[in-house]
């Protein structure tokens, strides 16, 4: 006598399959993201440098461009009068020509009322201004000579711009030893992230 | 065959017409640079004067915000020496354009390599501040260090033309200082002007820090876009919370709803230009920043204390 098993009508078998598959490509896909995680986060700061863009004051960050044009200004004019290390511009003649930060107009007493001086020391020359309102601003320098050793990752054009919030004096020595040893950070400006990239 | 002769003539005189002005210029040299946004216009047309073309890549009258490439601005990309790009966010569309042009090579002019980004403020602050704010244009000191870059890439692009071109940047860079420093200017005796400021669109707080202002809150749902009455009652919400006492809007924004912002707030309500419209000109820069910083101190002055 011939027996045959006949399946009840339904779609058990085929369940099974497309939930198995289902699986395999969960699990594939929770491997992959698993395995190739985004890159880390950009290499922490070196402890003597602080970032422009998170970690300073708004009032900070105005100064802090500013002073980046005023370097560029500043070069322009000892270029112009023929001198590569000899004397710069005082604060008081910058202020004449209108040059931000160093014009004592409305933005400056909003952003901190810092008193700018010319330092010397070891042949660097640097424009140091110490804040009167700290809350708003901290004190800063401008190292005309400054460059970069690529240790803390970006800024490599032009100059140094130092930051110290409870700064009483301008800096002694003007070395990057010297101000990361004195509480002085160096201000960092990294590109991370773009609107879509 | 006199007629065949003739208009093989013809046709070599119109050619001739049309090529030689193309090829005397070609003779003389001066390069074609090309632009995304309107300001870059400015600051290339002001460095280069008449020693180079400054060749805008997308027409006038795009929204440069939802811009999307054309088959025939790609094709322009190949005629160029060169391109100055924002390169922070936004024109970003630009790198997708040149590598499908002919010229995938093409020399590239980061403006921003100099300017030390703010953080995105707005729809598209993700991220704990590491999305770049693209807007360091509509700012006096951004613009000047922006400048100064454009001359240099483009004078180490075109040696002969590069004492020119930093002549020109320093030039153009005091007058923009100026149009700053006569602001600020206004401002004079005025006391203490630092207001609470809110803005519809997160791109003006590199202008704002140049007149010692803090953004405290950017209400924008997403640029250019109607909000949803819900988000409306939200952004209004917000700017009671933070006791704002200024808001401004930009220039060609929907006026219906700046105008239920102001009347439910009953704030001060000011308008900036972008300078993303009209057509492209070396004074338009200059031109428009005036009236931006010109109403920033009216605000300032009307509102302050």
């Amino acid at each position: 006598m011939h027996h045959q098993i006949v399946r009840r009508a339904g779609a058990e078998r085929e369940t099974l399959w497309v939930l198995l598959a289902a699986g395999l490509i969960l699990a594939t896909a929770t491997a992959a993201v698993g395995l190739r995680p985004a890159p880390d986060a950009e290499a922490a700061l070196a402890p003597h440098r602080i970032d422009s863009r998170t970690a300073l004051t708004a009032a900070e960050q105005g100064l802090h461009a500013d002073l980046k044009m005023a370097a560029a200004e500043i070069a322009a004019l000892r270029k112009a009068a023929g001198i590569s290390n000899g004397r710069s511009p005082s604060p008081a003649e910058l202020a004449a020509q209108a040059l931000p930060p160093f014009a004592a107009d409305a933005s400056a007493a909003a952003r901190g009322g810092h008193a700018w001086t010319l330092v010397e020391s070891g042949g660097t020359v640097a424009y140091a201004g110490l804040s009167a309102d700290p809350g708003t601003a901290g004190s800063l320098v401008l190292l005309l000579d400054g460059d970069d050793h690529g240790d803390g990752g970006g800024d490599y054009h032009g100059p140094a711009i130092w930051l110290k919030r409870a700064a009483e004096a301008p800096p002694a020595r003007l070395d990057e030893a010297s101000l990361a040893a004195a509480g002085w950070k160096r201000i960092t400006s990294t590109f991370t992230a773009g609107v879509t990239r | 065959m006199t007629i065949s002769l003739n208009r093989r003539r013809f046709l070599a005189a119109t050619l001739a017409a049309g090529v030689l002005p193309a090829g005397t210029a070609a003779a003389a040299g001066r390069k074609r640079f090309g632009i995304t946004l309107h300001p870059y216009y400015s600051y290339v047309a002001n460095i280069v004067g008449d020693r180079a073309e400054v060749v805008p890549i997308i027409p006038a009258g795009f929204n440069p915000h939802a811009y999307e490439p054309r088959p025939e601005d790609i094709q322009r990309i190949g005629s160029l020496d060169a391109i100055v790009l924002n390169g922070i966010g936004h024109d970003d569309f630009a790198g997708r354009m040149i590598a499908a042009s002919s010229k995938p090579k093409l020399p590239v002019v980061e403006a921003n390599a100099d300017v030390p980004p703010l953080p995105a403020a707005g729809s598209a602050a993700r991220a704990s501040g590491k999305v770049v704010n693209p807007h360091s244009f509509l700012s006096i000191t951004g613009s000047v260090l922006q400048v100064a870059t454009i001359a240099r890439e483009l004078g180490r692009l075109d040696p002969a033309n590069a004492e020119a071109y930093t002549a020109n940047a320093r030039t153009y860079s005091r007058r923009l200082r100026q149009l700053r420093a006569d602001a600020l200017g206004k401002l004079a005796g005025a006391g203490d002007t630092r207001l609470r400021v809110a803005t519809i669109h997160g791109a003006y707080d590199y202008l704002l820090r140049e007149f010692g202002l803090e953004v405290s809150a950017v209400v924008e749902p997403a640029h250019g876009i109607e909000p949803s009455p819900a988000q409306l009652a939200e952004t209004i919400a917000t700017m009671r919370r933070l006791d704002v006492q200024v808001i401004f809007s930009e220039l060609n924004f929907p006026s219906a709803y700046v105008e239920t912002i102001r009347r439910e707030t009953g704030i001060r309500l000011y308008s900036f230009s972008h300078i993303s419209h009209g057509d492209y000109a070396a004074a338009q820069f200059e031109r428009e920043m005036t009236r931006n910083m010109d109403t920033l101190v009216q605000a300032m002055l009307e509102t302050a204390p």
